[in-house]
This record gives structure tokens, sequence and C-alpha cells, in this order.
């Protein structure tokens, strides 16, 4: 079970990664989310703030309104974000339940798909 | 820039947008809970129009033509009417199963729980298929009614179905995406105007309208054949439950999948009535643009460009979200590791590109055969028999996920689940098993063509599954292991 001090510094360096990927910005200049994430097994709770594809801010607890809320577990979090894992495996297993638009949905996992292409 | 300005960004971009219900009021800072309502969500009106609109394509015109034919006429919305009856408890086996699992991936969950990962991937795949087949008959059937209205020759028909796939193919690479209010408007239109030229086309026309109740007038096996079409005519409707991360509760799904088949009988009895009144049963049988007999019938050559224009409006759901489901399908499929790798490539538009391409291409060759062939009703005969196997296959998950996963949360339950998914399981398989020996073309005939395609669609499906599979799935474990060591630090346990 991972607490917030280490999903911070998975999400810190997922951060870095993503806003230093030229073609991932370049993808979702259009994108501007608020992203709720939610542990199902430690019940902590963080938000991603995503404007014009650039990750401006992440944060303990919920803040403001969600387009996207994804609920898993703390350790498959730290993977995902780590670029250890394969988020749409999970996702297609219903491990990673997400609620928002199909686009949007689309548009996380291509994060994931640019920044770590295998 | 603080996360408040840029919640205020995205909402003035959603309600410039308009395409979705009115946003909710904000909570305040850190109360919403991770079930919480979700800045825009698909509203009921949203979600039973999506429904009715995957539903209601070009190609479900021929379907209730290809009923009238069996039924002999007026009787049709009889027939429509029974099918309904039969889609409602499919309403209701889908509303457990979304209720079970509500996210876009749920057909690939539940089947997989309940038939396993193989078979599940199998009956995956045959559905995809089933929308391929769709997209490439209406684009037939649109080429064909614009050559009709336009004139030249008839390769000018081909011409046309080139030219909308090439436009369907170039739009969704571009990123185009058609916002939901303006999807409700287009089925409404659609829907509203097919209605609007029926009824003209009954006070205007001086048909003949006889034995009304009569389905069976024809001899009752044709009557079973009737109703396999008559089932196509409700097809695609559960996509809707793709949408189910898209909304504040499951229920509403639910709600939509109930009203959906309501208005898609409506309207498609009160066509089939009018059809039956205002043209020749041999006419519209032998036409691959009988909507637009209809309209010409109700007002002339000015209602033959309307039923044009509202052919068109229609295809442009059938495309958006054809094109979107599929190709999206595709994407999540080989991201997984079960297709070739380069459909889940995207360009800068966030489109999965080889995906879209494939699904353009694969539909104009299958337009090109339906052309040269002119086999359009086998289409029609093909979508009934893979629809009824879905609708027969999602009864008997319902059954087994009962059994295996009675402890997990459902927001819906079918009651008296056991008969009624027999029955449904029964009714189904029996559907299947005629539309598979089924002739439309000819209707006092039976043939083996529609078995043959589906056999052969399942083999090729089962031959990937089995056999390319384990390849490409081996290969991506392979290229995982020798990309990069695990990147998350490993944290020192607490002494």
């Amino acid at each position: 079970m991972a607490g917030w001090d280490e999903l911070g510094e998975a999400l810190a360096d997922y951060q870095v990664t993503c806003n230093g990927n030229e073609r991932l910005r370049k993808m979702q200049k259009d994108w501007s989310k608020t992203l709720h994430f939610h542990c199902e097994d430690n019940a902590v709770d963080f938000t991603m703030v995503v404007y014009h594809g650039e990750i401006v801010s992440y944060s303990d607890g919920h803040d403001g309104v969600p387009d996207i809320v994804v609920m898993t577990d703390s350790e498959t979090f730290c993977d995902m974000f780590w670029g250890d894992l394969n988020p749409v495996a999970k996702y297609l297993r219903g491990e990673i339940k997400v609620r928002g638009s199909q686009e949007d949905v689309l548009r996380l996992d291509a994060i994931s798909s640019i920044i770590w292409p295998d | 820039m603080p996360a408040d300005a840029v919640a205020r960004t995205a909402a003035v971009e959603a309600s410039a947008a308009g395409t979705v219900a009115p946003v909710a009021p904000a909570p305040p800072t850190g109360t919403v809970a991770a079930g919480g309502q979700l800045r825009r969500s698909l509203s009921l009106t949203g979600a039973t129009m999506t429904s009715t609109g995957l539903a209601f394509a070009v190609i479900d015109y021929i379907a209730i033509v290809s009923v009238l034919t069996y039924t002999g006429g007026a009787s049709t919305w009889l027939a429509i009417l029974i099918a309904g009856l039969l889609i409602l408890l499919v309403s209701g086996l889908f509303s457990e199963l979304n209720g079970l699992y509500p996210t876009a991936a749920g057909i690939r969950l539940y089947m997989a729980r309940a038939m396993g990962e193989r078979f599940s991937l199998v009956v995956t795949f045959a559905y995809l298929t089933s929308v391929l087949l769709v997209i490439a008959a209406d684009a037939f059937l649109i080429g064909s009614a614009i050559q009709h209205v336009v004139g030249g020759p008839s390769i000018a028909a081909y011409a046309w179905i080139i030219g909308l796939l090439a436009f369907a193919v170039g739009g969704n690479l571009g990123g185009v995406r058609i916002a939901g209010r303006l999807q409700a408007i287009v089925t409404a239109t659609v829907l509203l105007s097919t209605l609007a030229l029926s009824v003209t086309s009954l006070f205007t026309v001086h048909g003949t309208y006889g034995h009304p109740f009569n389905i069976f007038g024809r001899g009752a096996y044709h009557g079973v054949e009737a109703l396999v079409y008559a089932v196509f005519v409700f097809a695609a409707f559960e996509w809707v439950t793709t949408a189910a991360e898209e909304v504040n509760s499951p229920r509403l799904i639910t709600r939509a999948l109930f009203i959906a088949p309501i208005i898609l009988f409506a309207v498609s009895a009160i066509f089939s009535v009018a059809t039956a009144h205002a043209v020749p049963i041999g006419r519209a049988h032998h036409s691959s643009y009988p909507q637009l007999l209809v309209g010409k019938a109700a007002l002339g050559e000015a209602g033959m460009f309307w039923m044009l224009g509202v052919t068109m409006v229609a295809a442009v759901n059938t495309f958006n979200g054809g094109f979107l489901v599929a190709s999206r399908f595709m994407y999540a499929a080989a991201r997984e590791g079960l297709l070739p790798r380069v459909f889940s490539k995207l360009n800068l538009k966030a489109v999965p590109w080889a995906a879209v391409l494939f699904l353009g291409l694969a539909s104009g060759v299958v337009a090109a055969v339906v052309f040269a062939t002119g086999q359009w009703l086998l289409l029609v005969a093909v979508g009934s028999v893979l629809e009824a196997g879905i609708y027969a296959a999602a009864s008997w998950c319902v059954l087994v996920l009962r059994r295996r996963e009675k402890d997990r949360v459902r927001t819906f339950k079918l009651v008296m689940f056991k008969p009624l998914a027999v029955f449904g399981m029964v009714v189904f398989a029996v559907l299947m098993l005629v539309g598979a020996f089924s002739d439309p073309k000819h209707p006092s005939h039976l043939s083996i063509a529609p078995a043959a395609v589906v056999v052969a669609l399942l083999i090729l499906s089962t031959g990937y599954v089995f056999g390319a599979v384990p390849r490409i799935k081996a290969k991506a474990a392979t290229r995982a292991a020798a990309s990069r060591p695990r990147r998350r630090p490993q944290r020192q346990e607490a002494t």
C-alpha cells in the first residue's frame, strides 16, 4: 500500500516526464482537465490539473469539480505513474475504474502510450 | 494556473461546446467524493438519443422492408412490436450487465467473466465485424440513394460510396467529433422526418391497407423470419452501455435502454405501415432506397429530396458512432496486445489513425463487393444473425454471472432472471438459426449464404484469437521485458 508521500514522488516524476515530452504536449494542447484520483485500498485522494496538455499541479485531496475520476489501488497508481504498468490491461479487467467521457479516457491513456511506448 | 482558474476555463469551454447536461453547482473544495458528480455528464435525453441514434442507421429502412416481405404487408408493425417486446427483455439483460460492470469495456468484461477470455474475444471480434458491416452497408445504401437522385452511370454510385467513406475517414483522422447535443439533434431530425413523411404518405396516397394483424399470413415460418429482421431494427441500441462512464449514475443508462426501443418501435412501425400503404411491396423490396420511394409517394420530388437529406444525415451518426466505437476498441485491443501494435498508434489529434484507416479500407472493400454483387440484403441477414447471437450470449452471461458473482453489487437486477434469461437464450438462438438460413432477396426460399458468412467470420475470429493473439502477446511481453528496467524506486521497509 502506497501513501501520499510515495504517490507524490511518482506524480512528480510523471509531471516532469509528461511536460518534457514535446509530442505529447503538441497532441494534448487542446486538453484542459481536472482529474480526481481515489485509492480504493487506503482512501487517499489526490487531484491533478492539466492545462493545455501541461500538468500544472497535483495535490493531496480532491480539489474542484472533476472531468475525470480514476479509481484503483495505490500500488497500481504508483506503478502507472512510474511507467512500470500498462493501465489498459487493468482497465479492461475492471481493476482500474474510470468515470469521464470516452474521449478523455483515451486521452488519459494516450499519455502513457506516448511517454512510455512499451 | 491555479486549479479553480483551470476549472473555470474548462467550464466555459464545455458550455461553449454545448454538449452536456447543465453543469452541476460546484461543491466546496475537497468535498467531491470519488464517485461524485462529473463536470460534464451525459443526461437521460443524451443517453436515450445516443442509444436510438446507434440503432437507427440507413440499413434499418432495408430491414423494415425485409420484415414487410416476410409478413406480406400491413402486419409488419405487429412483427416490429413483438420484436420490440423481446428487445425490452434485452434491455433488462444489458441493464443488469451494465449495472454489474458500468464501464466502456463492459461487454468484453462480462463476456470474459462468464465465458472465459478466449471465447469472449471471439464474440467481441465478431461483434466488431457487425459494426464494420453496418458502416459498409450504410456507405453502399447512401451511395445508391444519391446516385438514384442525381443520376449518371451506375458506377457513379461507387464513386459516391468511396467519397463518403473518404470524407468520414478524413473527418475522423482530423479529430472531428460530433458533439453530444448535435448528435441528439441529428437523431431527432432523422426520426421526426421519417415519422412526418410516413404519416403524410398515409393521407396523400390512396393505397391498400389490409390484414393488419395477420403476421403469419405467409406461414408460421415466414412469421418467425420476419421477427429475425424486426429484431435487427433495434440492433446496436445496447451500445449505449459503452457510455456508462459518462453518466453520473448507471441507472440513467438503464432508463435509456428501456426508452430507446419504444422510440424505435414507434418510428419503424409507422414507416412500415406507410411503406406497405404507399409503395408496391415488390418495388420496395428490390430497391436499395425504399425510404426515397416513401418520400416521393408522400410529397413527390420534394419528399424524395427530403428523404435523401435524411439518409445523408443518418449516415453522419453511423459514420461518427461506428468509426469512433470500432477504432477505439481496436486501439484498446492493440494496447492490450490483442491486435498488432500499429493499431495503438495515435496521430497528433489523439486519433488511432491506423485503426481508422483500416476500418475505412475494409468498409470500402465490403461496399465494393456489395456493389458488384447487389447482395445488400445479405448484409442485413448477416447482421441479424450476429445480433441475435449476441443477445443469446447476453442471456447466458446474466445466468452465469448471477451464480459466479452473486455477491457483487448490481444497480439493476432482472426480475425472474432464470426463466427470462433461459427464455432469451432459447428465443434468440432460434432467431439466429432461422436467420442463418433465410434468403431476404427471395423470401420464399431458404439460403445457406448468411450461415456461410457468419461461420466464415467465426472461423476467422477463432483462428485469430487462438493462432495470432498468443504470438502478438508473446512479442509484446518480450518487448516489454527488453525495453527498460523497472523505474519505480524500491522502498526500504521500516525497521
